[in-house]
């Protein structure tokens, strides 16, 4: 039908502008979005790309000027030094020297192993934490109705704004005051506080829309509602659970703020300890460049998945994309 | 079977002991405490701290000094540039972070192919861990090898290579460039998403109607997008001010405080400065800040809601 009558709303459609009703009109409209296409993702991109290129450069074209649009020639060096420097200050220098004929030796100091290691660590405590606690909350939540419930829900978005810098310095006052000062652990409870509230709302939208239907058959079964959590929703709310796991997981490998002011720096995460380098005598920005495109790739895994859910859970489900 | 009637034996031995009323806040409880003692707690610590004159390193030697941290804000002109400056990220940097936002999330969904793929390379920038991305732009704004001063130069802008970010007229920019870089992918998620979830069918009955393609985009398009331009909005406001890493990592909010917002000047404040009082007082500002922001975010978050 299309095929036969292809518009036949033409005739109303008709503009007052001639940049919709003359063919030049169509022309400057076409040129005037792909240069704005262009520059837009030019400037998204382009840093990125920065990168990119400069990780694989060496370190004398990293110093010529002007810079260098394309390396000249294509170098591993960036990465080499991460390596060994993290070789080095683990102090498996004798064992690779022995192992592989191969003496690592870097003028540079940063380790990536054990700043990797320690925000593995954090990053998944506060994944686990936030997940079973606020999976827990959100179910009771969508499930239950009782006093204050929706002040409990207000105070949970609104905690969601607060973190980082607006409270930097009183939690380090009630860090120290605990006696936690400069451990993983107290990291752990920080973004785990910070990154569960989000999750009691993403859960609470997918228990939200759990059909009710199966609840009841799974009674009919004879199941008490911890069991029907556990063994009739839980394995249907995976999706929604790993989108949560992965959101807190992010947000403990991002963070700076709390790193910075309740670690000391032989216990740094990653984003202290990259600062640290960055900020250090004479940098050498090939091995910056290096060292972030492989702290970055955790990242970028979980932003394929979390994509989605993340958007749902800014707008409070009102889109589902 | 058999699993299952073993489990059911110990949940239920714990929970029979468990009057009904108690047994529904349990499960919230954990979560409640956690939130209450990291994040909520603190914030009643600040208002104490911010009476007090409190040195970082000896805080058992505070001193009780009334409103005096809060008269300091009042008279001081160094913070009151800070404040000034805060206000210029603000405005500036989340409205060409939405203006930005906008026009990628539209073009995403008008005008390119492979929309899905398109979005996710676009997002990089907001997921990008912060100090990766920020140590990029110091990069680039770098004195001496850095691309943007090249650029500048081929494109006729200034003669010779300055150095941006130690120059107290120009070092607020850069920080905030980058800040404009990071949050527009944002905005530009959920422009497309809200894009993609208006019924074509709308455009459809419109055209019928006759309306232009402006008419649409004014009576359909921005009309079902108000929810998520609002919560976008009042993203940006936020993830602007409470922002710490991109000034601290391109600048450290230097060279003197040109470069400082609020929360890096409360860094400063706490961690160079030691001075605990003065830093909390500031805290607390930024916190009611923040707090305006919040209650506005929950009004449209629960207006969605309520629609849906």
């Amino acid at each position: 039908m299309a095929a036969q009558d292809p518009d036949p709303t033409a005739e109303f459609r008709r503009n007052e502008s001639w940049l919709f009703d003359t063919t030049a009109g169509a022309y400057v409209r076409k040129t005037a979005v792909a240069l704005l296409t262009l520059v837009v993702f030019a400037f998204v991109l382009f840093p990125l790309y920065w990168m990119v290129v400069t990780a694989f450069k060496t370190t004398a074209e990293i110093q010529q000027i002007p810079p260098t649009v394309f390396p000249n020639d294509f170098s591993l060096e960036g990465f080499r030094l991460v390596v060994e420097s993290s070789i080095q200050a683990g102090g498996y220098t004798s064992l690779f020297a022995n192992l592989f004929g191969w003496q690592a030796s870097s003028a540079i100091d940063i380790d990536i192993l054990s700043l990797v290691l320690n925000s593995l660590k954090v990053a998944i405590g506060a994944g686990a934490i936030a997940l079973v606690f606020g999976t827990a909350a959100s179910y009771v939540l969508s499930r239950r109705d009782f006093a204050g419930k929706n002040a409990l829900m207000s105070i949970f978005l609104a905690s969601l704004m607060f973190p980082g810098t607006a409270i930097m310095v009183p939690e380090w006052e009630l860090v120290s005051a605990l006696g936690l000062f400069n451990t993983h652990l107290v990291l752990i409870f920080i973004y785990g506080a910070m990154t569960a509230p989000f999750v009691v709302w993403l859960m609470k939208g997918f228990f939200d829309d759990f059909p009710d239907s199966i609840i009841e058959a799974s009674r009919i079964d004879q199941c008490s509602s911890i069991e029907t959590f556990w063994y009739v929703i839980v394995p249907m709310a995976r999706n929604s659970l790993i989108a949560s796991f992965i959101f807190a997981f992010l947000l403990a490998w991002n963070e700076l703020v709390f790193a910075l002011t309740l670690l000391d720096n032989s216990r740094y995460t990653v984003p202290p300890g990259l600062l640290t380098f960055v900020q250090g005598f004479n940098t050498q920005w090939n091995v910056v460049a290096a060292a972030s495109i492989i702290i970055s790739l955790p990242v970028l895994l979980g932003l394929a998945y979390i994509q989605r859910y993340f958007v749902q859970g800014l707008t409070g489900g009102a889109i589902k994309g | 079977m058999s699993y299952s009637k073993q489990a059911r034996g110990s949940f239920e031995s714990v929970s029979e002991r468990i009057p009904e009323g108690v047994k529904v806040y349990l499960p919230i409880l954990p979560v409640t405490a956690l939130v209450g003692l990291f994040i909520l707690y603190p914030i009643a610590q600040a208002i104490y701290s911010s009476f007090f004159n409190k040195d970082l390193l000896a805080p058992s030697e505070a001193e009780f000094i009334g409103l005096a941290n809060y008269a300091e804000i009042w008279s001081n002109p160094t913070i009151h540039q800070v404040l000034w400056n805060t206000l210029i990220w603000v405005v500036v940097g989340s409205s060409a972070a939405i203006v930005l936002g906008f026009l990628m999330g539209w073009l995403l969904h008008e005008k390119l192919p492979y929309t899905s793929v398109a979005s996710a390379i676009v997002l990089i920038p907001w997921v990008l861990p912060r100090v990766v991305g920020a140590s990029i732009w110091q990069f680039m704004f770098g004195g001496s090898q850095g691309i943007i001063n090249e650029l500048l130069v081929q494109l006729g802008v200034i003669d010779e290579y300055i150095v941006m970010l130690g120059s107290t007229e120009l070092s607020l920019w850069p920080p905030i460039i980058g800040m404009i870089w990071r949050l527009a992918p944002l905005f530009a998620l959920l422009t497309l998403t809200s894009l993609q979830g208006i019924d074509e069918h709308l455009y459809e009955a419109a055209r019928m109607d006759g309306a232009t393609p402006w008419e649409q985009f004014r009576f359909i398009t921005i009309p079902m997008m108000r929810y998520n331009l609002a919560i976008g909005f009042l993203l940006m406001l936020i993830y602007n001010i409470r922002n710490f890493s991109m000034i601290w990592v391109m600048t450290k909010g230097g060279p003197g405080v040109s470069s400082s917002t609020l929360p890096v000047m409360i860094y400063r404040t706490a961690f160079v400065d030691f001075d605990v009082g003065l830093a909390s007082a500031l805290s607390l500002i930024l916190f009611i800040v923040l707090l305006v922001f919040s209650y506005y975010y929950i009004q449209v978050y629960d207006q969605v809601r309520g629609d849906v």
